[in-house]
């Protein structure tokens, strides 16, 4: 890298009243080089090129973002969304959350129309880690190859190995609750750095189940704290305090959102984070590699050119950018592969009180479901034991269950007698399963997405054959009133890495085949979608990705 | 088991004190305090008194005669702002549009199951034409370009989801988990802390 590229410490985002977390302006305060600089510059030069523009501060852009950044390059992450002080402004409540959702509208089309919203994004310093369950499985090594194993699907351009070291420094970094050893997959060198986040009712619930029909269950890996932990760049974090209220947004700093963990260490770091910048464009110079971003934030459109693009906005906005730029297209897979993990749920009401918004929601889980020895299925899934919140189970049991009238209200009088398991299995890409650009414009004047998703044979299986277990489940249990809830949850696929520009968009580096100074890290890429929840297989993607980058650099 | 019942008041009573955060008593007290009266802002009165009929017969009230807790607000003004939930049913219209379509094809399929209008029918009536609108084959010419079944499942979970959020219906279903400071620390089966509402006789 030449000279003048060297780190500018302390090279702070001029919009500096958006830095709205106090251990953030902390950070900022004692960085060196931070100190406030006079009042703004009345005509401020154009923008200088910079190493690198991130765009996205989820799970798969912070990661990478703090990695660039401890190497010293001058990196500027864009964020759609603004910076939030979760501590003042997160209340325990749905409705006063609904900030955290990309609420602009996606068209949901096909069989099986994909919910999004608070089902399916986010927005915000963090993205959808702001309001992710906090679920941190490991994918078991077959996850990787089920083509190989099964005859259909896709492999990974990676194996479980690759991977690993990676997942053990997300995992240690982040302060993951888990149990020790962990019961599935093969032995690890590094246990979990925390014991298990104490069991809730639904999860004695599951454990009491399962038992009774033979199937082995554990705590499960959480991105939540059971006890305080020290973070380096970030300080110490308290322990989770069993709001249950994760999927909304956590107020104490527990569960690792990517804007209490890896975006203070990008900040320590000299990162320049800009909220509230939604791109608009991406410029390419002559040879067709990309040479700047605009973006607009606050109404005013802002150009950053750049040496290189990490786009990490989703598996939404990150192809909604590549198909409104024509960019990277050639392999056609743009958009393509969209996957969705079947994640049906069993409801059943107990004698017990249950009070399911106490505790971390996914507290319990068994992956003997991996590979079922029954299975008239390719694959296989995880179970897990679930809170809820009551807006959302109301909301469920409206549109999946009809109820209304004095019925809804009836049963909603059993709240605190409700408890859930569910599954989350792998999906095969099909070709009716896509997301294209639509051509009704939103609010932006840019074209809606439309995300096309039928369930086939594959899914429909799987979700029948975790169904009929996990009633035998919850009826061992000693539930009533036992009923299922068919969603999906997460959108994958639609950037795919592989091994040939030929039928995927980028590299097992995340690097595009067809730009060499454009990567992609988001669950966009995955091939396939694996049968765990994506996020810890994200971040671990992003730091790869990262060090794949840097290697090329030297 | 026979559904339980919960005193009243225990949520109101919780509101105050140092269980309930800032941000999230301002939240839930302004739904406590909002006006009876409203004006609305994106339908036309008749309309918006149609949609309020609907809620009525979809939430029943019988319990709050006085004053129940009032859902069709919520609906005129995230239309007036223009505001979404992030995504729509490809198959339905815009929300505005879908609200137009879907209140015009209530009222023709009242018209053609009872000859009247649906504030003027009685609660049998009423729960025939919604349950017609909900297995997706009701008659009237709107529902030749709106998916009734669809229509009528956003309509019932947006319905669903504001009544859920009052902290009445919190109170009646015996929530109390806006009520989370310091921490909750009995969270197992059976357990409960001293401020959490009781679950009943």
């Amino acid at each position: 890298m030449p000279d003048e590229e060297v780190l500018e410490e302390g090279l702070l985002t001029p919009t500096e009243p958006a830095v709205q977390d106090p251990l953030l302006r902390e950070l900022l305060a004692d960085a060196p080089g931070a100190v406030p600089q006079e009042k703004a510059q009345p005509a401020p030069a154009p923008p200088a090129e910079v190493d690198c523009v991130v765009v996205g501060l989820g799970a798969g852009g912070a990661p990478l973002l703090a990695r660039l950044a401890r190497a010293g390059l001058k990196v500027v992450a864009l964020e759609a969304g603004p910076w939030h002080n979760p501590a003042q402004e997160f209340a325990t409540d749905e409705k006063a959350q609904d900030f955290l959702f990309w609420n602009d509208e996606r068209l949901a089309a096909g069989a099986d129309p994909l919910a999004m919203g608070k089902n399916n994004s986010g927005t915000g310093v963090g993205g959808s880690t702001l309001h992710y369950t906090a679920y941190t499985p490991r994918p078991l090594p077959s996850d990787l190859h089920l083509r190989r194993d099964f005859g259909q699907g896709e492999d990974w351009p990676l194996s479980y190995d690759d991977l690993v070291p990676y997942y053990e420094e997300v995992e240690q970094f982040l302060g993951i609750s888990g149990p020790t050893p962990y019961p599935w997959g093969p032995a690890r060198a590094k246990g979990y750095p925390l014991g298990p986040l104490p069991l809730n009712s639904a999860a004695q619930l599951m454990v009491r189940g399962a038992e009774k029909v033979g199937i082995r269950t554990a705590p499960a890996a959480n991105a939540a704290l059971s006890a305080r932990y020290y973070q380096e760049g970030v300080g110490w974090r308290e322990a989770c305090t069993n709001r249950g209220f994760c999927q909304a947004g956590c107020s104490n700093g527990a569960k690792a959102s990517m804007d209490v963990t890896y975006i203070p260490l990008a900040v320590k770091y000299g990162a320049d984070i800009r909220p509230n910048s939604f791109v608009t464009e991406i410029e390419r110079d002559a040879r067709g590699h990309v040479a700047a971003v605009v973006y607009t934030q606050h109404g005013q459109a802002h150009r950053q050119p750049c040496r290189h693009l990490f786009l990490c906005a989703g598996s939404v906005e990150t192809p909604r950018l590549l198909l409104l730029n024509e960019l990277a297209l050639s392999s056609g897979q743009v958009g393509r592969n969209l996957m969705a993990h079947p994640g049906v749920q069993v409801w059943g009401t107990f004698e017990d009180e249950v009070r399911p918004h106490k505790g971390i929601p996914g507290g319990l889980i068994s992956q003997d479901t991996h590979r079922p020895a029954d299975a008239d299925f390719v694959g296989g899934y995880l179970l897990q034991s679930i809170g809820v919140m009551p807006v959302t189970f109301a909301g469920q049991v409206a549109r999946g269950r009809k109820l209304w009238g004095q019925e809804l209200r009836d049963y909603m009088r059993r709240y605190n007698h409700i408890a859930g398991i569910n599954i989350l299995g792998d999906c095969l890409p099909h070709p009716d399963n896509y997301l294209e650009l639509s051509d009704e414009l939103d609010a932006r004047q840019l074209p809606k997405p439309r995300l096309h998703f039928s369930a086939q044979e594959n899914e429909r299986r799987m979700n029948a054959h975790a169904e009929r277990l996990m009633r035998r489940i919850w009826e061992a249990a000693g539930a009533t009133d036992v009923w299922a809830f068919g969603r999906y949850a997460h959108v994958i696929g639609t950037a795919r890495m592989g091994r040939s520009g030929d039928d995927a968009v980028v590299d097992r580096d995340g690097r595009a085949f067809e730009v060499p100074n454009l990567y992609i890290c988001d669950n966009s890429t995955f091939p396939s979608a694996l049968s765990v929840n994506p996020a810890l297989t994200i971040m671990a993607l992003s730091l790869r990705t990262a060090d794949k980058f840097l290697e090329r650099q030297r | 088991m026979s559904a339980p019942h919960y005193p009243a008041g225990t949520v109101r009573a919780l509101l105050p004190t140092a269980h309930v955060s800032e941000a999230t008593r301002a939240a839930l007290q302004a739904r406590l305090d909002a006006p009876a009266a409203y004006a609305p802002q994106f339908f036309a009165p008749e309309t918006f008194a149609l949609l309020e009929a609907v809620a009525a017969r979809l939430f029943p009230q019988p319990d709050r005669p006085d004053r129940p807790i009032a859902l069709a607000p919520a609906v005129d003004q995230r239309l007036a702002e223009g505001r979404a939930d992030g995504w729509r049913y490809d198959l339905l219209p815009p929300d505005r549009e879908a609200f137009r379509l879907g209140l015009g094809g209530l009222q023709e399929t009242s018209q053609a199951l009872f000859l009247n209008d649906f504030g003027r029918l009685d609660d049998q009536q009423q729960g025939h034409v919604l349950r017609a609108i909900a297995a997706g084959h009701p008659p009237g010419a709107a529902w030749q370009t709106l998916h009734a079944g669809r229509f009528f499942e956003d309509l019932l979970a947006e319905l669903t989801e504001t009544y859920y959020a009052h902290p009445l219906a919190q109170e009646e279903i015996g929530y109390a988990g806006m009520a989370d400071l310091p921490a909750w620390t009995k969270i197992g089966l059976n357990e409960k802390e001293d401020r959490e509402i009781p679950a009943g006789e």
